[in-house]
Parts: C-alpha cells; structure tokens; sequence
C-alpha cells in the first residue's frame, strides 16, 4: 500500500513528479509550437522563396505580400461581416437551444429519457447525404439565406450529450431545495443548473463557435450564386484554389511581378483566422481553468 | 404531443397521469425539439432510396431504376473492400486510443499544475494545432519523416538506426504515423472537454484527501479520474460509433501510391468510385450508418451491465 | 443581464447583415448582370475591373465569374440541379452532360443555322459541330479551348514531353536525343560531371511525379514512345485505316521496356529515391531550386516555377527546361508528341442555362465574344494603353506593359479576358498579328532567357515544339481526342467501374514496379492484378465510341 505523505511537506517523490510534469509540459508545447511557428514563417516568407520549402522558424526574405493579398481581396469584409455575425448569433442561439434540451433529458424521471437520447444519438451517425439536404433547404427556403447558416445545426446531439453528462454529475441537492420552494423546471434551469454548467457552457461555446468560424462549405453549397452571403471562410478557398490557377495558355517564360505563391497565402490565411479565435480563448479558459467553487452543498 | 407517444411506445408502462402533468411543460418542449430533429434530421433520410436505384438526377427519387441490392453487392464484392474496411476500422480504433488517452493523461497533467500562468499558457499552446488544416500538418509530417527529415536524423545521432529509413515507402510504418500526427494536432483540443469536468469536481473532495494523507498519485487515481468517468464513458460511447469515419484527408495526403493497401478508407473508397454515382456513395453511407449504429448499441448494451453511463 | 446583452449584441449584428443585404448597389439598367460558373481555378475580377466596363459599354453585358473547385464537379453541379440554383452562363466541366440531361441547358441548333451567330458557327466545322450532339439530338456547349484562327502562330508547347535543363543540353554540345537510353545516359553523364549546382544543391538527374491524379507525369509515357498523340487514355491504331482498332497502351512491349528502364535508372541512383512518396508540393520545391536535371511532364504543370528562376537567377544560368520528343526505338519518325493540329474537346464547354432570361441575348453576347474588336479588348487589352502598334501594324508591348500583365493585383483591377467564353488562337483576322500576345514572335523572344535563345540558335528552332521533332501532321482523325470519353465515365457502369480500377491498380502498382529488386515478377505480378480490373471491358467501349466517330467523320 501507499506510505503516508504529510500534507505540508512536499515529498521527494512530489518534487519530482513537478519537475517531470513542467519539463513534459514544456517539451510538449515545443512540439505543438512548431507547426503554429512554422505556418506563421511561411506567411511572412518571399512566395518564391515558399515555394523551395525550406523555411522552419524563421521567415526567409521578409514580405507581407500574402497578408496584403488575404485582407485585400474581395470579399474579405463582406466575409467577414457574415462570419461573425453568425459564429456570434449561432454560438448564443446553439447553446441556449442545446442546454434547454440536454437539461429535459438529465432530469432523472424524465418520462421519455432514454427514447429522446436515442433519438438524437441516431441524428450523429445517419445521413441522408448532400441531396436530400439540398433539396429540403430549397423546399424551406433557406437555401440562398443567411439562415440557413444558423437554423440546420442549431440542435446537435454531440454538444446535447456533452451537456447532459455534466448536468447529470451535479449534485441534485440544490434543484431538490428548489422544488420544494416551488420553483417550476425552466426557473430551475436558468437560475439553478446553468450557473453551475459555466465550464461546460464555454466549453460548447467555443465548440460552435470554432466550426462556425472555420465553415466554408455551406456557404458554397447554399449561397453560390449569392455574393452578399459569402463567408470568410470561402473567400479564402477560392483565393487559395484561384493561385493553383492552370492558366490554359501559361506563359512558359516572361518577368512576373507579382511572386505571392499558394504555400505562402495559405499560411497567411490560416494565421489570419486563428487570430480571432486565439483571443476568444482566454475569456472562455477561465471557465475552465479555474477550479469552480461548488463545495457547501449537502450531499 | 402524439409524435412522442409514438416514438417511444415502451415506455407506455411508466407513464401516468399526475407524472404526464407534472412533466407538462418539459414534454411540450422535448415535443418542439423532436418536430426539428425530424424535419432536419430525419427527413433527408429519404435519400437512402437512392442507394438502392440507379440514381439519375434528371429521373429523381421517383423516377430513378430500382435495382435492388446492387450498390451494396458492387461493395462486398470488391475484392479490395475488405482491406478497405480493415484499414477504416484499424485506424479507427488506433487513433481513437491514441487520442482519448493523450487528452486525458494531458488534462491530469496540466490540472496538477498550480502556477495559473503557466498553466493558461501551456494549455492556449496546445490546442493551436487543431486550427492548422490537414494539408499545413501533413506537409510537416512529410518533411520530418523524410529521408534527411528530423526523426531521422534524430535515430542516426542517437545510433538507433544505422541508415535512414524511408518510411513512405513501407507499409508498416503508416499507421502510426497516422495516430502521431492525429495526437500532435488534436490532443490539446480534445482535452478542453476535460479540463472543464475536471473543475467540476468538489475541491472539498481533494482537501479530505490530502487531510487522509493521500499522496498525488491517489488522488490522481480516487478523485480525478472518477470525476471525469461518467464524460470519457459517453466520449468514448460516441466516438467508437464513429470509428468507421477514420477520415481521408490525412490518409489522403499522406497515403500515396505504394501506401495504398494500407492508407484506402471507405471515405477515400467512396471518393474515388462514388464520384457522379450517387446511389454508391449513399450505399456506402448506409453501410457506414449501420456499423456504427451496431458498434454503440454494443458498448452502450457493456456499459449499462457494467452499470456505467450510458448513451441512451 | 449579461446574456441579454449578448443576444441583443448578436442579432443588432445579424440585422446589419440584412441590410447590408438590401442595398445591393444598383448599376445602371441598361446593362445586363448574368453569372457564369467554371468548374476550373480562376482569379475573381474587381467590381469596375476597367476592361469589363468597357466589354459591357460594347455588349450590354456584364459578367460575374465564379470559379468552383472546392467540391467534385459532379455533385456540385448535383446540388445545382437539386436546388435549382444555377447562374446564367456555365462551363460544366464533367457534369456538362449531367446539366444537358437534366434539361438545364439551351439548345445551341437554332442559333447555330441563323447567319447573325456566323462567329460562333465558324467556331468549328460541320462534322465537329456533330461530335457535340447529344443522344437527345441537341447540341448544348460548344468548347473554347484549342482552336486556331488561320495560321497557327503558338510557340510554346504547353503538353507533354520528358525535359531537360538546357544547361545540360549546352554541356554535351546541343546533341540530338532520341531514345530513353540516350536521355538518361546524358542525365547521368552530366550528373556525374557536375554533382552539385553553384548553390551547393545536390542534382537529382532523375524525378517522376505519381501523386493522386498528377500519376500521368509516370503513367503515359509508353503511348507517346510509339509515336501516337495524346488520346489520353488509349491508343488508336491506324495500321487498317478503314478499321482503326483501339490499343491499351498499358501492356505494350513499349511499356514493359519504359518501366524496365525507370527500374534500371531506379536501381542505379539515377533516379530520385524519393519520387513514389513525394506529393505535388515537394515536385515543385525540387524542381524550383533546380536540383532536377529532368522529368516527364506536362508543362502547365510546372510552369510556375518559371518565376522562381527568374527571381533567383536561375534562368541566367540555364536551369530552363526544353522538351524532348523521345521515341521507342531509334530512328523512329513517328512521333506526335507536340499536336499541331486543334483538338477539340467535346466533353465539356461553354452552354447557356434555362435559368438565364433571355438566350437569344446570351447567344449574341457569345458571338460578340468573337469579334475581333472585342477579342482584341479581351486578350491585347486597350491600344495605346496595354499595347501599341508599330508603323507595319504589328501589336507589342513594352516591358513595363508586359508586367502589368502578369501582377495579379493590375489584372483584377484592368483585365477582363472571360476566359473560359469563346476565344481564337492563331493569326489575327488582319493576318498579320497573333489572337493571342503570348502567340506573337517578338512576344515570344523577348522574353527567352539567354541560355534558351543559344540552344534555339545551336539547333536552328524557332518553337518550343521544334524541340519534339513531331510529325507536322495537321489534321488529327476525327475520333481525337479519345479522352473526352473516358473522361466523364463513373462506376455508374461497368466499363467505368473498370476504367477506375485500372487507374487504381496503376497508382499501386507502378511506384512498386519501378523499385522493384526483381523487375520481371513483379512486373507479371502487376499484369495479373491490372487483368483482374477487366480492363477488357473498357476497352471494348472505347472501340465502340471510336467506332461511333469514325462513321460520323466519314
């Protein structure tokens, strides 16, 4: 069995595992670092000279070519604007919709419990395709909106799960005071169970927010033909695909002026949106960094 | 409120009148949730018909050939299929297992930490990769893992190795260079869901401990780890239904030519042959929709005898 | 509360949007707006881009492009049918006959009789115009690609060939190579003379690209040394030309003897020990720092790198790549590596959708494309302003406007050549000047580098397809190219299923064949899996299309 530790004093073994853990955790970062330094030393690199592939941590032949390129092009504001209003809007909107339905489902005599969990866990696995979703955006009329950004995904069963699974781990001291004061399920929820659910709340927050930010595809699929409803997410792959351009008459020789290259503007565009996301972090990591305080419940 | 009654008949026994009442206000809402999930979820699984006609845009659901079975026969009687299925399944389940425990071992770690600093920094470092996309990492992991490339160089001047290997050109090396370059980009990430359970846990719990003189690593193994259980339960529940989804781009990238009886996934698969073959890749669809609904009701059917969380 | 806040925050947000949405800015009516979609790579022109202003002072039209490759043509056009949602103008790309059998597309025959559309009908001849008809007896695109006007002017050769740095072919003396043999001997010669550049990279003598669909640059080598042109998927033989008999260009002794080479070269260093796992982006690095001697390729594939050159100074000291046009056996006079003849691809083109309001306007405005005014306008730009004429009216350009014409920003901004609509090659209609700049001789040597002008001098060319030594055939059997068939095939049939097996047992097989330490049972093991495919079956429906053609040319 184990010996016993006097809490004040840090053992030996104690000290070492600190020591193992910072410098694992240290190492790690490195590791992790690498690509995120490297992307960002291919964005400021010469496109002629990204193209030899042999940039690593630091830019060769300084230019902010493909930045100009990226915030230039376009759609850029257009794309933008759309983008965060709906990572904004679909963050808010996705949380309250799935945090309401997870919370049906974790109460514990809950009528339809397993029924409705079932009926969301299929939604994750079964598809019907591209399609039949088209065709059914068009039958609604969203295809060639801003909603249909918003209104499809509002509901997913993987964020639904995760809720759920941490609302069932609360405590059921505090809701079952609350019911006997009275207090109705939705007051339960909103004033009860979410205020404990921060961590996991940001959590899912940044989940929605981060696929939001990131898609392109719907944007392809359901506003091709719609300008105003680009995002900033498909600007930018069609910026990309524009540069690998097989221009059917490639001039073989001739001096070019403009040498931006596709391996540099990519890494540009990836740094340009990991940007905003980067800065959102910090005011969702104290939700879950910080140890939350719920002790003083009676169990 | 009929559409729930119907969706769950068996449960007929449980339902009462004061109990229906009670709930009111609940059932209503579920009942609205339920009216979304089948408009948008549900209904758009009417193009599984696809899958068993000869799907032609110009004929339509309707009008398209009935052929019965043959999409799914073409499959099973590929004879690469199999092989297909086995490098879907095997890189499933190895990335599964190698991502899951990187993030739970690297949320334990970094929760031990106490420095708050050093602790937001390391952890806003990790999860950075995960916004690179697939073709940014595997251009990295293409370069470290050629022949003059960093992990060769490293085995020659540590002597493992007497001559640079080239591991693209070897079938056995695949795989795990597959789960490696699925840990680097998102064990970070996937450890933010973590991280959150594990602030949930009641710190009174680790005070009573360190007051029974529980050392780091038991509280590590009585606390932490059955704080965060119930979360990597329904995890992993979830993410072994999706094994059978092991992905294409990294495969894709990575994966050339000489690669292939070990790099080809169903998704690959489906991208090849399903291309303007509609009822192919619904089939293929079908099949993945069907392994993956046997797969959770298995493990969800392991963790209720094992008396654990569970899906549903 | 907080969340109010957000909430209010999130939809004041997304009310802008719908503003934003509203004012859409008005032009003027008298113009015309359509969209147009290309399923092919492309620059996206500045609202106001000047030459499109003044194209739509001329026509009434304005175009907006867009250019889609992010999805697989077939389902994105898929999703365009299902949602209705198609633009006015469209290059469908391999989901043309898709497009037309849904009934998206209008009809081309009714304003190909009338003499108001003279421009699109000369576009090609009556017998090619058939070649686009379709089983529902309508003609529905017509392709804007590789039609000359006239003389054929082009000097570069923009296809396939083996190259060589024509810093190699200066060393060994401007030699003439004929075969593999030679071409790899002088490879290794002059790699072994000069092992490592002046910037201290080492050469690869040899590389050969096989990622994903780029394999070509590995794959099809044997149809071009047997002399045949680039059918693309197989070969045509004419031995019986009353009964020209499809051939699989796979299993020749020709390609036995290739692969058997590249294992030798292989096997012997010459090749780059990399080449099987190397992806596109890492072909172009090697090639860009000129460490590769030579590589089988299609031009447009690399060209990129050209800027590269140019900017490192590499050009200067002849890092250029010729082609060469290299035979099976030596002496063999058979040769198409270089096309001189037009080669209209029927799979695909431009069409008109039911979607756009008025077709009888789209027509006109495609004919008009085709006016030498607006050609002109399109691909020479504004007289006086991209290019001036010479006292003989010969059109050129000062380096400064030949710049302009390469930046990307002064080209969204200026240049509007609606490249995928109607256009010429060849002799402009004042039979003097090229259609296009990049066709026009002092264009063309302006720009050479030095080293590229010695190896023109020393071998007495004046075109990059001088270099292949192909025959001078101008005219190609109706039936070319056979790839516009195989092009658009899919698993949806059998022979397609097996069209795509065969490619995918080459991807495995051939990277396998060329390392192999014992050629010749892997070389049988790979011909026992690539017979398995059944390649049998489609070859018999290439027969059955060239049988097709071959009636309609007659």
């Amino acid at each position: 069995m184990f010996k016993k530790l006097t809490k004040s004093k840090m053992s030996g073994w104690d000290w070492a595992f600190v020591i193992c853990n910072t410098i694992f955790l240290v190492l790690f970062c490195v590791v992790t670092l690498y690509p995120v330094l490297n992307t960002l030393a291919y964005s400021f690199t010469d496109g002629q000279e990204a193209i030899l592939r042999n940039v690593h941590l630091l830019p060769k032949k300084f230019t902010t070519s493909a930045y100009s390129k990226v915030f230039g092009m376009q759609g850029f504001r257009r794309g933008l604007i759309v983008t965060v209003s709906r990572t904004f809007l679909a963050s808010v909107l996705s949380l309250a919709a799935n945090a309401l339905l997870a919370f049906i489902i974790s109460r514990k005599n809950f009528i339809f419990k397993r029924g409705l969990s079932l009926f969301w866990v299929i939604t994750m696995y079964a598809n019907g395709g591209l399609i039949p979703s088209v065709i059914l955006m068009t039958k609604l009329h969203l295809t060639g909106t801003f909603w249909v950004y918003i209104i499809p995904g509002l509901v997913s069963a993987f964020n639904i799960l995760v809720l759920r699974t941490y609302m069932s781990s609360l405590p059921d001291s505090y809701e079952e005071s609350a019911q006997l004061d009275g207090a109705g399920h939705l007051t339960i929820f909103a004033r009860i169970i979410s205020p404990l659910c921060k961590p996991v709340y940001a959590t899912v927050f940044l989940f929605v927010a981060v696929f939001h930010w990131n898609s392109w595809f719907d944007a392809m699929i359901y506003n091709r033909l719609k300008p105003q409803n680009t995002t900033l997410q498909y600007e930018l792959q069609k910026l990309l695909s524009s540069l690998t351009q097989l221009n059917p008459s490639a001039d073989s020789s001739g001096k070019v002026t403009d040498m931006t290259t596709e391996i540099q503007v990519r890494a540009a565009a990836t740094i340009a949106t990991m940007l905003p996301i980067i800065c959102l972090y910090p005011f969702l990591q104290r939700y879950f960094v910080t140890g939350l305080t719920i002790g003083g419940v009676k169990e | 409120m009929s559409t729930i009654e119907k969706n769950a008949p068996t449960l007929k026994s449980k339902l009462n009148k004061a109990e229906i009442k009670r709930q009111s206000v609940l059932l209503i809402i579920a009942g609205l949730y339920v009216i979304y999930g089948i408009i948008f979820y549900y209904l758009p699984l009417f193009g599984w018909i696809m899958a068993f006609q000869n799907y032609k845009l110009k004929d339509g659901f309707f009008g398209s050939e009935f052929v019965g079975l043959k999409w799914f026969k073409f499959l099973f009687e590929d004879k690469t299929f199999i092989r297909i299925l086995r490098n879907t399944l095997a890189m499933g389940v190895i990335n599964l297992v190698a991502t899951t425990v990187t993030a739970i071992g690297f949320a334990i770690l970094l929760s031990e930490v106490r420095n708050m600093m050093g602790k937001k920094i390391v952890q806003t470092i990790s999860y950075l990769p995960h916004f690179l996309s697939w073709i940014v990492v595997t251009s990295i992991v293409r370069d470290a893992f050629s022949l003059k490339g960093m992990i060769n160089e490293l085995l020659l001047n540590l002597k493992l190795i007497k001559e640079p290997i080239s591991y693209f050109m070897h079938t056995k090396y695949f795989w795990p260079i597959v789960a490696i370059s699925n840990v680097w980009k998102e064990t970070g990430w996937n450890a933010i869901i973590y991280l959150a359970t594990i602030t949930a846990i009641d710190p009174s719990l680790y005070e009573a401990a360190a007051m029974d003189g529980a050392g780091r690593w038991q509280k590590i193994k009585n606390i932490t780890l059955p704080g965060i259980r119930s979360t990597i339960i329904i995890l992993l529940i979830m993410n072994i239904g999706n094994v059978i989804n092991a992905g294409f781009e990294v495969q894709y990238l990575l994966g050339l030519g000489v690669l292939k009886p070990v790099s080809e996934t169903i998704d690959i698969y489906v991208l090849n042959y399903g291309m303007a073959n509609f009822s192919l890749g619904t089939a293929a669809g079908i099949f993945k929709t069907f392994v993956s609904m046997v797969l959770i009701f298995l493990f969800n059917f392991i963790a209720k005898k094992a008396g654990e969380e569970r899906l549903f | 509360m907080k969340s109010k806040k957000i909430i209010a925050l999130a939809l004041a947000c997304t009310l802008s949007v719908g503003a934003f949405a509203g004012c859409a800015k008005k032009k003027s009516d008298s113009v015309t707006d359509w969209t147009m979609i290309a399923f092919m790579a492309g620059k996206e022109l500045n609202e106001g881009n000047e030459i499109q202003e003044e194209l739509a002072k001329k026509t009434g039209v304005r175009i907006k492009e867009t250019w889609n490759t992010s999805q697989d043509v077939a389902s994105a056009v898929g999703t365009m049918i299902a949602s209705n949602d198609l633009p006015d103008l469209i290059d469908g790309g391999n989901g043309s006959k898709m497009l037309a059998e849904a009934g998206m597309l209008v009809a081309w025959d009714d304003y190909l009789k009338k003499d108001e559309f003279k421009n699109l009908k000369e576009m090609f001849s009556d017998k090619q115009w058939e070649l686009f008809r379709q089983a529902d007896g309508h003609i529905y695109w017509a392709n804007v690609f590789g039609k000359t006007y006239g003389e054929p002017k082009s000097r570069g050769h923009n296809d396939e060939a083996f190259w060589v740095q024509v810093r190699v072919l200066e060393w060994a003396g401007y030699p003439v190579i004929e075969t593999l043999d030679e071409y790899f001997d002088l490879l290794d010669k002059y790699a072994k003379a000069n092992p490592v550049n002046a910037d201290g990279v080492e050469v690869v003598p040899y590389t050969a690209l096989c990622e994903g669909w780029r394999y070509f640059c590995i794959e099809n080598a044997p149809e071009f040394l047997d002399g045949y042109p680039n059918d693309g998927s197989v070969i045509v033989n004419l031995d019986d030309p009353e009964h020209p008999k499809i051939e699989d260009y796979n299993v020749t002794p020709t390609a036995k003897m290739y692969f058997k080479k590249l294992n030798e070269v292989y096997n012997a260093g010459i090749m780059d020990p990399e080449f099987a796992t190397m992806d596109y982006d890492t072909y172009i690095a090697k090639l860009a720092s000129g460490a590769v001697l030579g590589m089988c390729d299609q031009n447009w594939d690399f060209a990129q790198i050209n800027n590269t050159f140019i900017d490192k100074g590499y050009d200067k000291l002849g890092y250029n790549y010729v082609p060469l046009g290299l035979v099976a056996e030596k002496g063999q006079t058979k040769n198409q590596w270089h096309a001189y003849a037009d080669v209209p691809n029927v799979s695909s083109g431009i069409a008109v959708t039911t979607k756009c309001n008025d077709a009888d306007k789209a027509f006109k405005f495609l004919n008009q494309m085709l006016d030498q005014e607006i050609h002109d306008l399109r691909f020479w730009g504004i007289k006086d302003v991209d290019y001036l004429v010479d006292e003989n009216g010969m059109y050129y350009r000062t380096p400064e406007m030949r710049a302009n014409w390469q930046n990307d920003a002064f080209r969204a901004k200026h240049v509007c050549n609606y490249s995928y609509l109607p256009q010429w090659g060849g002799t402009h209609r004042d039979g003097k000047n090229a259609m296009k700049p990049e066709d026009q001789e002092t264009e063309f040597f302006a720009t050479l580098s030095e080293p590229l002008k010695k190896a023109f001098d020393a071998y007495h060319y004046t075109s990059y397809g001088d270099f292949l030594r192909s025959e001078h055939i101008t005219e190609l059997g109706f039936w070319y190219p056979m790839y516009s068939h195989s092009n658009d095939m899919n698993s949806t049939t059998e022979y397609g299923a097996a069209w795509l097996k065969m490619g995918d047992c080459k991807h495995e097989w051939l990277p396998k064949v060329v390392t192999s330490k014992d050629f010749e049972s892997d070389w049988a093991a790979y011909m026992a899996a690539y017979a398995e495919c059944k390649p049998e079956l489609f070859l018999e429906e290439m027969q059955k299309e060239l049988d097709r053609r071959f009636e309609l040319g007659k």
